[in-house]
């Protein structure tokens, strides 16, 4: 490669990684600033004078229990999701169940359709059914959310690892679920790790379906709870950017633990099946 | 060789009773009718899509037959689960499990919840088998870190530690190079003579089929064309089919109308056998490459041209137009003939001279079905 086109390309990723990286740097750098030194002229990027305030506050507000209940509902519903998914994958790489292609287009076509268009419909027949603001409100909804990617990522895997596998693992003894428990899920780990990635960052980035589906204080997720750091009479900055690090977090360990299932499960379900 | 894998007292006998299979209106085997006595190599053969590997998964019970009944032992398997019938099978593929070392690949079979074994013993029954493989010092190893000949190798040391009732071999040369193949295969004839157990072999393979085998099934379009020994179906083929199919190159078939006491046919005339039972007119005479012998005199009974002449070191390999046929013929390398010369044949021993229906292809003579 020529040096030139080199250089270009060096700049372009920087000024990518500035873009990407450049707010999370300024929050947590603002998040460890004293109020008063939030707004300083000029901008500090260290800060010259830190505390930890601002993250005693979000405790002493109660986010923690945010915090808390958005991992709860996420794993909640990658489990739900994962396990619906993958029965339904399986079934749909290994038997001949009729109308399969049009099963497929339905669970497609299912992620296509934006959650803003069924969301009034869905918190008035949550509310009919009284699910309105209960704990399994979100977790139920946001398996919704997921389980058409679940199926379509661990299908095209399944489809890729031989029958005969399985087939093997029955004459050696073990019944269709122990061969499917014992050879073909450790054989779709990718993609099983790429589904629930993807279901984790999903049900816990959202904030329209939480700030739609539950009131009580005590069932919010953490991005509702966050926003209400923007105040009627001011937004406590410190506050909230703290509160943005700590949501941060968690996503950023997934995708770094995952990250390579995560584009390998993404590429598995564009180009096979 | 350790005691756990000599002789198999486990070897049970297989019998196919009517057995047939449909796949909604294609029919894929039908009639089948096999016995296979403890301890034989069996061999189903045949082109691809005849219904062989059909067949061997109905005995795995990885299909279930429409009709008939399958029996192993005394006890019939017909519906019987693929874990519940005490049988072995080796892939095409291999089907080794790629997330699990060759040791735990081996030992896979004896963890099984339904006839879980002491670890003390799996230890001991993987490190025999491997043993008797060579393949104790990569153990440790996963299957993608390993050649073909080995894998296959670990797929018979998955099925050996079971001493299973029967073994079923799926195509499981099939993968592998020349060398390795003809290695692989006499490794295998090895490993039936020490373990005495019942096995099926399946392969379209008819070096393999012949040179392994006790007894061979030979099949097309899902029927049993012919059932026997590898002497018999080679000598005494039952019909055309198993005549062309069986030796490199196949037996040659001339058709003709029989006059007299003989077959005459476009530029052969060949004295038919005393043991033609048949009455039909329109009759075929079959050949081997290597019963066939060159004939200078003038009266040969056999006329025809050469068209190829390939050789073969101590032989030539001669392709020669007779009448509308191709006849091949193994002629010693001394008789030197070139292409477009005419020349005179016969047959070397007029009892290896087979006849047949021309109809409906079937062996005229008394012969072993």
């Amino acid at each position: 490669m020529k040096t030139g086109t080199r250089t270009w390309l060096v700049l372009g990723c920087l000024l990518a990684a500035l873009v990407a990286l450049g707010p999370i740097v300024w929050a947590f750098s603002t998040s460890l600033k004293p109020t008063n030194r939030i707004f300083q002229v000029p901008p500090e990027l260290i800060p010259s004078v830190s505390t930890l305030d601002h993250y005693a506050r979000l405790i002493s507000e109660g986010v923690h229990w945010a915090f808390l209940n958005s991992g709860l509902y996420a794993v909640m519903a990658v489990l739900v999701a994962l396990t619906l998914g993958t029965v339904a994958g399986y079934s749909l790489a290994r038997y001949p169940i009729p109308g399969k292609q049009l099963v497929l287009v339905l669970f497609v076509g299912a992620m296509a359709v934006p959650g803003f268009a069924v969301l009034l419909p869905t918190q008035l027949l949550f509310v009919n059914m009284g699910l309105y603001n209960t704990y399994i409100a979100l977790p139920l909804l946001y398996a919704g959310h997921i389980l058409p990617f679940a199926v379509w990522v661990t299908r095209s895997h399944f489809s890729t690892i031989p029958r005969e596998l399985e087939q093997a693992a029955q004459i050696d003894g073990y019944s269709r679920f122990e061969a499917v428990w014992k050879v073909v899920l450790p054989g779709a780990k990718p993609a099983l790790l790429a589904a629930a990635t993807f279901g984790f960052l999903h049900s816990w980035n959202d904030y329209v379906t939480a700030t739609t589906m539950v009131d009580t204080p005590g069932l919010r997720t953490l991005p509702v709870a966050l926003i209400f750091f923007q105040g009627f009479h001011g937004r406590d900055w410190g506050a909230l950017m703290a509160g943005v690090i700590i949501a941060t977090i968690p996503p950023v360990v997934m995708f770094l633990l995952f990250r390579k299932y995560l584009i390998g499960g993404f590429a598995d379900g564009s180009v096979k099946g | 060789m350790n005691a756990e894998f000599r002789k198999a007292s486990t070897a049970q006998s297989v019998r196919f009773i009517n057995v047939g299979k449909s796949y909604g209106n294609v029919r894929a085997v039908s009639d089948v009718n096999i016995a296979i006595e403890p301890g034989q190599f069996v061999t189903l053969l045949g082109p691809s899509g005849c219904g062989k590997s059909t067949t061997l998964n109905m005995i795995a019970g990885l299909e279930m037959p429409t009709e008939g009944q399958i029996l192993i032992g005394d006890r019939d398997v017909t519906t019987v689960k693929p874990a519940d019938r005490d049988i072995a099978m080796v892939f095409q593929s291999y089907a080794l499990y790629p997330h699990l070392t060759l040791y735990e690949n081996i030992a896979f079979p004896m963890r099984a919840r339904r006839r879980r074994t002491p670890e003390t013993e799996v230890d001991n029954k993987v490190r025999n088998a491997a043993r008797m493989l060579g393949l104790e010092a990569m153990l440790s190893r996963f299957p993608r870190e390993i050649s073909g000949g080995q894998r296959q190798r670990v797929a018979l040391g998955r099925a050996m530690v079971r001493t299973p009732t029967v073994y079923l071999l799926d195509e499981p040369l099939s993968n592998l190079d020349q060398q390795l193949r003809v290695q692989m295969r006499s490794e295998l004839k090895d490993l039936h003579q020490r373990l005495g157990a019942t096995m099926l072999y399946v392969t379209h393979d008819q070096s393999e089929a012949m040179t392994l085998s006790d007894l061979i099934v030979v099949m097309s379009a899902g029927r049993i064309e012919q059932v026997g020994t590898p002497r018999e179906l080679y000598d005494r083929p039952a019909n055309l089919f198993v005549a062309r199919f069986l030796g490199e190159p196949g037996m040659n078939i001339l058709d003709g109308e029989r006059v007299a006491d003989r077959l005459v046919g476009a530029g052969f005339s060949l004295p038919l056998s005393t043991t033609v039972v048949a009455s039909e007119k329109r009759l075929s005479v079959g050949l081997r490459p290597e019963d066939i012998e060159d004939d200078p005199s003038n009266d040969a009974p056999i006329k025809g041209t050469v068209r190829t002449v390939e050789f073969l070191g101590s032989r030539s390999l001669v392709r020669i137009d007779v009448g509308d046929a191709l006849v091949s013929a193994f002629l010693p390398a001394t008789v030197e003939l070139v292409a477009g010369q005419a020349v005179g044949l016969r047959p070397a021993d007029t009892n290896k001279t087979r006849f047949f229906d021309t109809q409906s292809g079937l062996a005229v003579e008394e012969t072993v079905k």
